[in-house]
């Protein structure tokens, strides 16, 4: 019995949506576009999030030594900075090492420094975090290096990562409201939609109820017609994505030559079942909306 | 089969629809509701089917009473009551045989049962050969018929008929009353609303009468 009703009430649903095909057309597309736009945000935001996370990693923490500092201080100094973060490669620069470095990059102006009395730069350990750590990770780092003995001053582009952090953070924010803005204004439209159709079905739902038809065998085929109007906008929105993941990421890519060896998100199939889940949800609980009201009144 | 105990029905700000109705129907029954038109007929029937409720008051349908029935609950008292309306009520987009199936595809039916069950209803009513016409191809009297075949198709325990002839021609009404009589013949309870006086000098049933929601005469 139950197998006849489910496929009696599916069969419904599918004819209802057949049946009307504009407004079904309207809620269909503006779930497409309301996942296509949440999930082009959401892939931009992984990769504005690589993209911040791989220049994170780039800023490398400069720690300068008391100039007073021996060779001997200095190397215990660099073996206990390599205990302390295993996750960190470190290398010591000495006094003189650090003059031959400004001779290079000064390059014909490298003759001034032959007037000077004595070397006046200090030694340094350059510390450089493995892996594409976070900026407030590498802020934490710097701040625990900061506490070592001789280590006069730490310097680990602070500003910029401060601006990397909030940049992250804003596009999070404005990511995850967009997103929520966009699959609300979804919800609203299937579920006006879904109204309408209760509304033109309004006899046939006095009848199915006059007959002994309960709330939920009512309902049903109109949240199966929600759903599949989800599904269907879901899958458009993921057609919409694999066909710009297939030809306009690339040249988005090639544009942030900067960015190499940050890989453009991919969609994989777990996405792609979210997407669907999302979609279904989305019509389900619109439809949910519109027919409650009704069926309350 | 049918209780009421001094039940009324008041909106804000009008005079009572029913106003302390006391009344007893036995399974079985045949019974004539009359009485001008406002006299409470209509919210009477209702109250019965559980499309409204009583202000106060009691009402016992089936041994059930309907004021304690949860919300989910109404949809099985209905499966046992048929009702037939002066408008039909049928869907101008399905066809008669669908019409009359829908009673019982709510019960869970198979599709060759449903067909079935209502071919056969169709066929008490005279009106097989129309099975796949759409109700608006069918003069009044045969889409009241249509009507009565669905009241009828999950075999109620109690049928209620609001005005059943009220839209049709004066011809057509002894057969439509014609079903409504075999159908209480096979057991079931029925009471008719009615507002013509010519059908109760016709028909001689048990009659009550309605006045400004009060019951005045029961005979």
């Amino acid at each position: 019995m139950i197998a006849h009703v489910a496929w009696r009430l599916s069969r419904r649903a599918a004819v209802n949506l057949w049946r009307a095909p504009l407004p079904s057309l309207v809620s269909v597309l503006t779930i497409a576009l309301a996942l296509f736009l949440g999930m082009s945000f959401a892939i931009g935001l992984a990769f504005a999030r690589s993209l911040l996370v791989s220049w994170g990693a780039q800023a490398s923490i400069t720690l300068y030594l008391d100039p007073a500092t021996t060779d001997d201080q200095a190397r215990a100094l660099l073996a206990r900075v390599l205990e302390s973060e295993p996750d960190a490669d470190a290398v010591y620069v000495d006094r003189a090492q650090a003059l031959r470095r400004l001779r290079v990059d000064l390059g014909d102006l490298a003759g001034a420094l032959d007037g000077l009395a004595q070397n006046p730069l200090p030694p340094t350990i350059e510390v450089t975090p493995r892996g594409s750590p976070e900026p407030a990770v590498v802020r934490v780092i710097a701040a625990q290096l900061q506490r070592l003995p001789q280590v006069a001053q730490v310097d680990y582009g602070r500003e910029w990562l401060d601006k990397l952090t909030a940049l992250g953070r804003s596009l999070r924010g404005f990511g995850l409201g967009s997103l929520i803005a966009v699959l609300g204004a979804a919800l609203l439209v299937v579920a006006n939609t879904i109204r309408l159709a209760v509304y033109a079905r309004r006899d046939e739902i006095e009848i199915m109820k006059l007959v002994g038809a309960t709330d939920g065998y009512v309902r049903m085929p109109f949240l199966l017609e929600g759903a599949l109007q989800g599904l269907l906008g879901a899958g458009l929105a993921l057609g919409s994505l694999a066909a710009a993941d297939r030809w306009f990421l690339p040249r988005v890519q090639q544009a942030f030559v900067f960015a190499s060896g940050v890989a453009a998100p991919q969609i994989l199939l777990s996405h792609a079942l979210l997407l669907l889940g999302i979609g279904a949800l989305v019509g389900l609980f619109g439809s949910w909306l519109a027919v409650a009201r009704f069926l309350r009144t | 089969m049918i209780q009421l105990f001094h039940v009324s029905k008041c909106y804000p700000g009008d005079a009572p629809v029913l106003d302390d109705v006391t009344l007893r129907i036995e399974k079985g029954e045949f019974v004539w509701l009359t009485g001008p038109s406002g006299a409470g007929k209509s919210t009477l029937l209702k109250l019965l089917f559980c499309a409204d409720q009583p202000t106060s008051g009691q009402i016992l349908v089936g041994g059930r009473n309907v004021g304690r029935l949860t919300q989910a609950g109404v949809p099985f008292l209905r499966r046992n009551i048929g009702v037939v309306f002066q408008d039909f009520k049928l869907l101008e987009n399905r066809t008669v045989v669908e019409n009359v199936g829908y009673a019982l595809e709510v019960l869970g039916a198979s599709d060759s049962e449903i067909r079935e069950r209502a071919l056969r209803r169709l066929e008490q009513v005279g009106l097989k050969h129309k099975a796949t016409s759409l109700p608006l191809r069918l003069s009044g009297g045969e889409q009241q018929r249509v009507a009565i075949a669905r009241a009828l198709v999950n075999e109620p325990t109690i049928l209620l008929a609001d005005e059943p002839t009220g839209n049709l021609d004066p011809g057509l009404t002894d057969s439509i009353l014609q079903l409504l009589f075999d159908a209480n013949a096979r057991g079931t309870t029925v009471v008719v609303a009615t507002h013509d006086r010519g059908l109760l000098s016709r028909y001689h049933k048990r009659t009550i009468a309605l006045d400004k929601g009060k019951v005045t005469s029961d005979a």
